[in-house]
C-alpha cells in the first residue's frame, strides 16, 4: 500500500517536473506565451476535451471507458444545429441537445450496467452509431449563422478574461474533485474499479453508480458539444470526430489507471495543464502537424508504459525474493 | 487655413510623382511576418504553393522567414483554428488560408482580421466571406465547370453515360462551387444532355478512404464509366482504384490533379484526361497578395490592380461565387492528357 502510494506520488511528481521544464521552455522560446490572450487561449483552444476529461476520469476510475464522447458531443451539437435551422427556438435545441446527451449515457449506462456488456464495447457502438446520427442529421451540409449571443458565449469573455468554458471548466473540476475526493459515491467508485465483485458483495448499487456515471459523462460530452459549437459558430457532422482518443490520454496520462481502481483529480489537473502547455508552446514555436501529434502520443505511451514496468519489475523483484 | 495648405502641399507633392507609383506597386525589402496554412501538410499541391510562395519570398527580400505551418489531415479543422489563433496571439502581418473549415475558422481569423493581420485566402476561401480580406482564387470556377464537363464528353463520346462525382470533404467551399459550375454547364448545353450523373460521394481529402469510395461506386453501380474527381487526392485514389480493380477499360477517372501523381494513370489509360493550374504559381501570387496588402501597397477594395511580379497585373473585383467577398482570379487551365503529361510530371 504504500509502495503503491509513493509510487502514485512519484507519477505527479513526474508531472510536475514535465510541466515545469515545459513552462520553462515555452518562456524562453516565445514572449507571448505570458500574455492574458495566450493563457486564455491554451484553455480555450482544447477547452471542450478538458471539460470531458473530468467525466473520463470518473469513468476510468470505475473500470469503465466511455470512447462515444466525441460522437455525443458531435451528436448534441448537431441536434441542436438541425433543431435550430427546422426552426425551433434556440433554447429549446439547446435543452434537447442536452437531452440527446442523457439519451446516449442512458443507452451506454443500460447495455453496461443492467446488461453486463463490456463498456469498451457497447460505447464503441456509440461512437460509430451517434456519430451516424449526428451525420444523418446534418447531412452534407454545415450549418450556421446563430444568434449572436450564442456566439458571444463560446467566443468572448465573460466574466473578466474568462469565457463561459473555462468557467464551467473550473465549476466542474470543484465539482469533480469533491465527488470523487470526499463523498460516499466516489468512495464507491474507487471500490468498483478496484473490484467489482467485491463491491457487489458488499451491498453497494453497483448498477446505479455505474448509469449516473454514464449518464453524467453524456451530458457533459454533450455540453461539451454545445460550447464547441459556439466557439466555432458553426457545425458540421464531423464535429469533434477523434476527439475521444485526446480524452482519454489526458486521463491516462494524469495517473489513472486504465484497469479502475487507481489515480486522483490532482494527478489529471496536472495532466491537462501539461498537455495544453505543451501544445500551446509548440504551437508558438510553430511546430505543427505531424511533429505535435508525435509527442503527444510518445507522452501516451509513457504514460502508460512506465507505470506497468514500474509494477512488472516490482512483482518480478519480489518474486525473486520469495 | 494651416490645414487647407498642408492638403494642397499634399496633394501637389502626390502629383509629382510617377502615375505607376499609384497603382498597387508592391515594394521589396520590407519586413513582414507570415504564415502559409494549407489545409494540411502531406500533399504535393500544398507543397508546391509553399515552393512558389518562397520563390516570392526571395524576390521581395523580405527579412522575415516564412512560416510554413498545418495540421495533419486528422486534425484539419481543429489544427487550423489552433494555427490562425497563434498567429494572431503572435500578431503576424498576414496570414494565407487555404481554409478546409468552411465558416468554422471565422471566429478565429476574425480575432486576427481584428489585431490588424491581414487574412488571404488561397484554393479554398471563407464560405462567408466574414473576416477575409481578399481570395486568390486559382481558376475562375464556372470554367472549372466547362472544363470538367468538355472531359466528361470526350471520355464518355457523344453517345454519353454514366458518371459519378468523387469529391472532397461536404463543406470544401472550392470543390462544391466547382460541382455546382459543373452541373450548371451540364444543364446549359444540349449536347452534354446525355451525360448522366448517377452519384455524389466524399472522399475527405484523404486517400484511403477516396479510394474506398471509389470502389463502392463501381459496386453500387456496375453501368457507370466515369468517375470525376475535382480533387488532387480523390482522382489518385480513383485511378488507383480502377487500376487495382482492372476496370481501367470500362470505367474511366477524370478531374483535377496534378501531373506528377498522375502521369502513370494518364500513361495507362485509366486516366486518360485531367485539369490543373499551377499551384506553384498560386503560392506565389498568394505570397505577392499577402505581402502587398500587409505592406500598405494597395488595399483590398473592389477595383483595385495591383502588379504580381512574374505572373502580371490583377484587378479586385467581387467574388460572384459567394454573396460576400473579394477576389483575385490567376487562371488558366493547363489540360492533360498523353501528350503533355510527362513533360508537366518532370
Amino acid at each position: 500500500m504504500t509502495a503503491a502510494l509513493a509510487r502514485l506520488r512519484s507519477w505527479e511528481g513526474l508531472l510536475l517536473a514535465i510541466l515545469i521544464v515545459t513552462v520553462a521552455l515555452n518562456l524562453a522560446n516565445s514572449p507571448y506565451y505570458l500574455g492574458v490572450e495566450n493563457i486564455v487561449n491554451l484553455f480555450q483552444l482544447e477547452i471542450e476535451k478538458i471539460i470531458v476529461a473530468l467525466t473520463m476520469t470518473l469513468i476510468i476510475i470505475n473500470g469503465e471507458i466511455d470512447l462515444s464522447v466525441a460522437s455525443v458531443m458531435g451528436l448534441s451539437a448537431c441536434v441542436m444545429a438541425w433543431l435550430f435551422k427546422m426552426g425551433v427556438a434556440l433554447p429549446l435545441a439547446l435543452l434537447a441537445a442536452l437531452g440527446s446527451g442523457v439519451l446516449a449515457g442512458l443507452f451506454n449506462g443500460f447495455w453496461t450496467a443492467y446488461v453486463g456488456l463490456p463498456s469498451l464495447a457497447v460505447t464503441l457502438a456509440g461512437l460509430i452509431g451517434f456519430r451516424g446520427v449526428a451525420r444523418i442529421l446534418v447531412e452534407d451540409r454545415a450549418i450556421g449563422n446563430y444568434p449572436a449571443w450564442f456566439n458571444e458565449l463560446g467566443q468572448q469573455a465573460f466574466l473578466g478574461p474568462l469565457t463561459l468554458s473555462i468557467m464551467i471548466f473550473l465549476a466542474l473540476f470543484a465539482v469533480v474533485a469533491v465527488v470523487l475526493h470526499g463523498s460516499a459515491l466516489g468512495r464507491l467508485v474507487y471500490v468498483m474499479g478496484n473490484s467489482l465483485e467485491a463491491a457487489r458483495y458488499s451491498g453497494v448499487r453497483t448498477k446505479r453508480v455505474k448509469m449516473i456515471l454514464f449518464v453524467a459523462s453524456g451530458v457533459v460530452a454533450a455540453l461539451a458539444g454545445l460550447l464547441y459549437a459556439a466557439r466555432l459558430g458553426s457545425v458540421r457532422g464531423d464535429m469533434a470526430q477523434g476527439f475521444e482518443l485526446d480524452i482519454i490520454t489526458i486521463v491516462l496520462l494524469g495517473g489513472v489507471s486504465i484497469f479502475g481502481g487507481s489515480g486522483n483529480l490532482v494527478g489529471v489537473g496536472l495532466s491537462i495543464f501539461v498537455i495544453l502547455n505543451l501544445r500551446n508552446g509548440m504551437g508558438l514555436a510553430n511546430i505543427t502537424g505531424n511533429t505535435q501529434t508525435s509527442v503527444v502520443g510518445a507522452l501516451l505511451i509513457l504514460s502508460v508504459l512506465v507505470p506497468n514496468m514500474a509494477q512488472l519489475i516490482h512483482n518480478r523483484w519480489r518474486g525473486r525474493e520469495t | 487655413m494651416k490645414k487647407l495648405l498642408l492638403t494642397t502641399a499634399a496633394l501637389a507633392m502626390l502629383a509629382l510623382l510617377p502615375q505607376g507609383a499609384f497603382a498597387g506597386d508592391i515594394m521589396p525589402g520590407k519586413d513582414v511576418k507570415m504564415v502559409l496554412l494549407p489545409k494540411f501538410l502531406g500533399i504535393l499541391p500544398f507543397d508546391q504553393a509553399h515552393q512558389g510562395a518562397l520563390e516570392a519570398e526571395k524576390e521581395l527580400k523580405n527579412g522575415s522567414a516564412l512560416q510554413f505551418l498545418g495540421p495533419t489531415p486528422e486534425n484539419s479543422v481543429a489544427g487550423q483554428i489552433e494555427i490562425v489563433t497563434n498567429a494572431a496571439t503572435q500578431g503576424v502581418g498576414a496570414i494565407m488560408i487555404s481554409n478546409n473549415s468552411g465558416d468554422q475558422i471565422v471566429p478565429s481569423a476574425k480575432t486576427a482580421h481584428d489585431k490588424g493581420i491581414k487574412v488571404v485566402t488561397w484554393d479554398s476561401p471563407i464560405p462567408s466571406g466574414e473576416a477575409e480580406d481578399l481570395f486568390v482564387a486559382q481558376v475562375d470556377f464556372a470554367e472549372t465547370g466547362k472544363v470538367m464537363a468538355d472531359m466528361a464528353l470526350k471520355i464518355l463520346g457523344d453517345n454519353g453515360g454514366k458518371f459519378a462525382i468523387l469529391s472532397a470533404s461536404p463543406d470544401a467551399a472550392n470543390q462544391n462551387s466547382w460541382i455546382k459550375a459543373f452541373h450548371d454547364v451540364l444543364k446549359s448545353d444540349p449536347k452534354y444532355a446525355k451525360l448522366q450523373e448517377v452519384d455524389l460521394v466524399y472522399g475527405n481529402d484523404q486517400s484511403e478512404a477516396s479510394y474506398n469510395q471509389a470502389v463502392a461506386l463501381v459496386d453500387k453501380h456496375p453501368d457507370m464509366q466515369l468517375i470525376m474527381a475535382p480533387t488532387s487526392v480523390g482522382i489518385v485514389a480513383a485511378a488507383k482504384a480502377m487500376q487495382d480493380e482492372k476496370l481501367c477499360d470500362k470505367v474511366k477517372v477524370s478531374g483535377l490533379g496534378v501531373p506528377s501523381e498522375m502521369v502513370a494513370y494518364t500513361m495507362n489509360g485509366c486516366a486518360p484526361d485531367f485539369a490543373l493550374w499551377s499551384f506553384v504559381d498560386l503560392g506565389y501570387l498568394a505570397y505577392y497578395t499577402a505581402y502587398g496588402l500587409a505592406t500598405g501597397a494597395f488595399e483590398a477594395k473592389e477595383g483595385v490592380s495591383f502588379k504580381a511580379g512574374r505572373l502580371g497585373d490583377y484587378k479586385i473585383a467581387k467574388d460572384p461565387t459567394r454573396s460576400k467577398g473579394l477576389r483575385i482570379v490567376m487562371g488558366p487551365f493547363s489540360i492533360y492528357d498523353k501528350s503533355n503529361v510527362q513533360a508537366a510530371a518532370k
